[in-house]
């Protein structure tokens, strides 16, 4: 069965089409990165996964039912962007206190355990650094044992060390089959922590597969050089290119094929070329390619 | 629910400025005055100094916790993402304000309870049994519209400006309800406005009935349009500040 069912969603803020008809379907138990850059559609789609929006047109389906039905039979946990907590209870009263919210809860201690909090348990909330209220947040996700786990940028406050922490602990909760959608812009993580990433660029599906697939389908590497005057016209033709963009007398050529097109460059055109650059195509290169505004 | 309201109790007595505001100044002050005019009587009610001022500072101290509890904390909840957290939960959303609306009942219980208590220890205060449970409960119960004005300032204000309205608001009512100093002081213009406020109209009923009479007709009904006008504000307020888009 499908976690989750986006079909033809779109939403609207007045005349910003924040998403724009996207259809994509998520397997129970899969670990999946929504990638994008800020403003792609991510928190506007993890928010109408909640009910917490209301798509303009399409429909959305979680576990088979409407994202309010899932919520109150408290099948989904997340953790949004924001989210301060009670300053004056203890992170036991917070995290005991949401568990009880749903009909089939974890223990307090795993919660606890599987957030790295057992020995913080008793001090308050106001006395929390950024990085150990995140922890209490990924807690408060989990809380309720959800099937479905929502994190919308979790690791954005987090230090290198937390975060590795962080992704670790998320690991163990997915590890019960559970289903997870992260919401990230940090290729690294996509790639270290999702068996698949959906990548999303102005409200639509860019690209949907591994990590591996994603760098495979792009324009794999890149060759550049310097310009100066000289006219940028005809490079586009050069075999194998599929982008050319310029940047302060720099001109950079993506291409499929790098052979052809280097051999093209200095055989097929008068142009003076120098320093002469390749670079290899890694996630980013490729995150990039696929973002880019058209 | 049951759980949640626990939880907000705890949360409010850890707060200082509730414990300070609410329960340490009405009775605070109710020492202080009940020391000086004590053993006076008033003109206007017939009431003893001690009996008057124990409605008075009671009524304030409840008047407070009711605004105190709500106004800020739920704009703080609102703005800060707690609400969110919640939403996302199987908890029905009625539930958030009913609880908010019974804590704030509870939280009015101690200030109400500690005045009685230091009349009671200090100036030897006495009333039939019946009477005390007539007073307490007409003053518990009348909290509901000072409750439903908190929320309602909640919803509609961000917590910078809900925090001083609220303030204005709680002294404002206080004063003009005649609860610092009587009515019979205030400048006619004051005097007028006075008359309208749901604290006037509460104070009167928490003075009538200690005086072993039966509430006025005109004050319950005062007290009663504006706790009916007052939640229902919450209400819509309450509504408005949940939407979902």
């Amino acid at each position: 069965m499908n976690a989750i069912a986006f079909t033809g969603v779109t939403k609207r803020y007045g005349d910003v089409l924040a998403v724009d008809g996207l259809d994509l379907e998520i397997p129970a138990g899969a670990t999946v990165a929504l990638l994008g850059p800020n403003g792609a559609g991510k928190s506007t789609s993890i928010n109408m996964l909640l009910g917490l929006l209301r798509p303009s047109s399409g429909e959305i389906r979680v576990f088979g039912s409407p994202p309010e039905t899932a919520v109150a039979d408290g099948e989904i946990g997340a953790m949004l962007q924001e989210g301060a907590l009670i300053p004056e209870l203890t992170v036991a009263e917070t995290v005991d206190f949401v568990r009880r919210l749903y009909p089939r809860p974890l223990p307090l201690e795993e919660i606890l355990r599987l957030a790295d909090l057992t020995e913080l348990a008793r001090r308050r909330a106001d006395r929390l650094s950024g990085g150990q209220t995140q922890r209490v947040r990924f807690a408060l996700a989990i809380a309720g044992g959800p099937r479905l786990l929502l994190l919308d940028e979790p690791t954005a406050a987090m230090d290198v060390e937390s975060r590795r922490t962080f992704w670790d602990n998320m690991r163990a909760y997915a590890a019960g089959g559970r289903t997870i959608l992260f919401a990230t812009h940090y290729l690294e993580e996509a790639d270290e922590n999702a068996d698949r990433v959906v990548v999303i660029a102005r409200g639509r599906v860019v690209a949907d597969g591994s990590a591996a697939e994603i760098k495979a389908g792009v324009a794999g590497q890149a060759v550049s050089f310097l310009l100066g005057d000289q006219p940028v016209a005809g490079l586009d033709a050069l075999p194998g290119t599929t982008g050319v963009e310029l940047q302060g007398g720099r001109v950079t050529l993506r291409t499929t094929d790098l052979d052809a097109t280097v051999a093209a460059l200095y055989r097929k055109t008068t142009l003076d070329v120098r320093d002469l650059q390749v670079h290899g195509a890694d996630l980013e290169d490729a995150f990039l390619a696929l973002t880019k505004e058209a | 629910m049951r759980h949640y309201i626990k939880v907000e109790m705890l949360r409010m007595l850890r707060n200082k400025r509730y414990i300070i505001f609410v329960v340490a100044f009405p009775v605070g002050f109710y020492l202080l005055y009940s020391n000086l005019w004590g053993s006076e009587s008033d003109q206007a009610t017939g009431l003893r100094g001690s009996v008057l001022l124990m409605v008075s500072m009671a009524a304030y101290g409840a008047l407070a916790a009711a605004m105190m509890s709500t106004a800020v904390p739920w704009s703080q909840e609102r703005h800060s993402g707690w609400l969110r957290q919640l939403q996302i939960t199987p908890l029905p959303g009625r539930a958030i304000i009913l609880t908010k609306l019974a804590s704030s009942m509870l939280l009015v219980l101690p200030s109400l309870l500690l005045v009685g208590l230091a009349a009671v220890l200090t100036q030897h205060v006495s009333l039939p049994p019946l009477q005390w449970a007539e007073l307490i409960l007409a003053m518990w119960a009348g909290t509901i519209p000072f409750a439903a004005l908190g929320l309602a300032i909640g919803s509609l204000l961000p917590p910078d400006t809900a925090q001083p309205v609220a303030m204005i608001g709680m002294f404002g009512l206080a004063l003009l309800g005649g609860l610092w100093f009587p009515e019979s002081m205030m400048p006619a213009a004051m005097k007028s406005i006075a008359h309208v406020t749901p604290s006037y109209d509460y104070a009167r009923v928490g003075w009538q009935i200690a005086a072993g009479e039966a509430p006025h007709a005109a004050d319950a009904a005062g007290i009663l349009a504006w706790g009916v006008a007052l939640v229902a504000l919450a209400l819509v307020a309450y509504r408005r500040a949940t939407v979902r888009a």
